[in-house]
């Protein structure tokens, strides 16, 4: 573990809970025993405002969430859900062993998990024309539908791939899934 | 530094390494040998073996033979038994063995035996009546350990030893590793077979250990070669590691440091449990049943890997029963045996004092200690301990 991973675990920052209202997302390893929470706050340009997190775990996933806290602070929840998608980059930027990566992937998952409280709850209270899926990306129902009809899509990674919904925190993709379902015209 | 984690290993003891110090110099021979030199190394072999046996009780100075470790011993013990025996198919054990007879008997499950595992309570103590039951005509061996490595919890020796030889013809195996310079031994009053025990745990170095072997114990050898051991356990003796087991033995047995150990233990204990919240004692409240020199505890809802890192940075070297921190990441099986909640097996720390410790060691940690629990308390996501 690299020197700056071991200042945050006997430094951790931003311990604790986000101020409300607050969206909070949790991950927990069964195989190494540790448990995560991440919250955070959004303001309205969805930006993530304030980031904090609760441990009960080893250094490396201390270490992990505490740096996490600090990189998503001013991202946007589209790019901060880009961090938690990236376990391996933090993994290497904070030197952790193989045999640890664990506990830096569930930080990034209690993180994404975090983004998809808040991409959930927004979505509920859209109170726009058409409905909004992608809430990192700002991808609504009609524009999915319109890709998948025009390019023959089939699959998530296909919409993903058309207008890039469903490439932030992933609450979508069920949704996306269905409207595929609903879209499957034989051809 | 302040050490506790004497259970893990123990120091050199300086009259240890005095006394093995011409043995990694002049007196290089092999004790094998006729001449002079080799005469010398088999003088000194064969004093260190009277040191082991009267430290343990042996009735006769040839039932203690050399090895290489404490897992060898218990390795050699059970498989030496089992090939001695072929028409006997059954072993009895518990659950909270070390991982040298456990992790062994999880293999023989897949030669063909049959292992009846026997649980302990949540103080981890054995029902005895469970044994008496599951001793069988075809019950080759039974092996249960002296005193358990993580909680320091022992199991009554001799009354074991009585309800196997009442009711069985099994072999009587004790893996004592855990417990030989920490508390009085004295196995030709017993009905102890095999006795296994290890010198880097009471300050002879690591790789040597020895298994005690009863006078008439049928045993088939593990390490085929040479006649050394009495064609017992074949290897060029480690002179230097077997002299320096013995000057262990005598030193732990002459040793008037047991008292002091148990009240710096006792003092670390209480004010523990007094002065921080969610701390609890794993293994019986009853000191006279768990060894003199360890305290496990548990911080509930805080995690035994960040404890330890934390005071490992204060220069206090522990041991955790985390899952997280052990190698296999699986939380203690002593701990979860007795069913300590998981969320504080997580947290579970093992002080185990040793002939060095001051009462220095002892306010220091105390001093420490609070803080570093407070701080991960804060740090918890578990709701319980939330103000």
């Amino acid at each position: 573990m690299h020197r700056e991973a071991a200042d945050h675990f006997f430094n951790p920052r931003n311990v604790g809970d986000a101020s409300e209202p607050s969206f909070t997302g949790r991950s927990a390893s069964l195989r190494c025993g540790a448990h995560v929470r991440f919250s955070i706050q959004v303001d309205e340009a969805h930006a993530v405002s304030q980031a904090r997190f609760r441990v009960a775990g080893c250094n490396v996933l201390v270490a992990a969430a505490s740096v996490l806290t600090e990189q998503v602070t001013g991202l946007s929840t589209a790019e901060a859900a880009a961090v938690g998608q990236k376990p391996a980059a933090l993994i290497e930027h904070l030197g952790v062993e193989p045999a640890n990566a664990q506990c830096v992937e569930i930080a990034c998952e209690a993180l994404l998990d975090a983004i998809r409280d808040y991409s959930n709850a927004v979505r509920e209270d859209w109170a726009g024309d058409e409905a909004l899926i992608c809430t990192c990306f700002f991808v609504s129902e009609r524009t999915i539908e319109r890709e998948i009809q025009t390019h023959g899509l089939t699959t998530v990674a296909e919409v993903t791939k058309a207008c890039n919904a469903g490439a932030g925190c992933g609450s979508c993709h069920q949704l996306i899934q269905e409207i595929l379902a609903t879209n499957d015209l034989p051809r | 530094m302040i050490y506790l984690d004497n259970n893990a290993t123990t120091r050199v003891a300086p009259e240890v390494l005095d006394a093995m110090q011409p043995y990694l110099s002049e007196f290089f021979g092999n004790p094998s040998s006729a001449h002079a030199l080799g005469r010398e190394m088999k003088r000194a072999v064969e004093q260190s073996r009277e040191q082991v046996a009267t430290l343990i009780g042996a009735a006769d100075t040839s039932e203690i033979v050399f090895t290489s470790c404490g897992s060898e011993s218990d390795n050699w013990a059970i498989r030496g038994v089992l090939a001695a025996q072929p028409q006997k198919k059954h072993i009895v054990t518990t659950l909270v063995e070390h991982e040298a007879v456990r992790n062994l008997c999880r293999l023989l499950e897949n030669e063909g035996y049959e292992v009846t595992w026997l649980g302990v309570d949540q103080n981890g103590e054995l029902n005895l009546d469970h044994l008496r039951s599951a001793l069988r005509p075809d019950t080759a061996l039974v092996s249960i350990m002296l005193a358990n490595n993580e909680t320091g919890v022992l199991f009554p020796m001799e009354e074991i030893g009585h309800i196997v030889r009442e009711n069985s013809q099994a072999v009587f195996h004790v893996d004592g590793v855990q417990a030989v310079g920490k508390i009085p031994i004295d196995l030709k009053s017993t009905a102890v077979d095999l006795f296994a025990l290890s010198g880097h745990k009471l300050h002879a170095p690591q790789g040597i250990g020895a298994l005690y072997v009863r006078k008439g114990i049928s045993l088939l050898p593990l390490i085929v070669g040479g006649a050394q051991e009495q064609g017992r356990r074949a290897g060029t003796s480690a002179v230097p590691n077997i002299v320096g087991l013995g000057a262990a033995c005598r030193l732990a047995h002459e040793d008037n440091n047991h008292e002091r150990i148990e009240k710096l233990r006792n003092r670390l204990e209480d004010e523990i449990l007094k002065q921080i919240p969610n701390a609890r004692l794993n293994g019986v409240a009853d000191r006279s049943k768990r060894l003199p020199n360890t305290a496990n505890i548990s911080f509930e809802y805080v995690d035994g890997q960040s404890i330890l890192m934390h005071l490992d940075q204060a220069g206090i070297c522990v041991s955790t029963g985390s899952a997280c921190h052990s190698t296999t990441h699986e939380s203690s099986p002593t701990l979860r045996a007795m069913n300590v909640p998981y969320t504080a097996a997580q947290g579970s720390v093992r002080f185990s004092l040793g002939r060095y410790n001051t009462e220095a060691d002892i306010d220091i940690t105390l001093q420490v200690l609070p803080e570093i629990i407070a701080k991960l308390a804060a740090m918890s996501p578990y709701q319980q301990i939330r103000v």
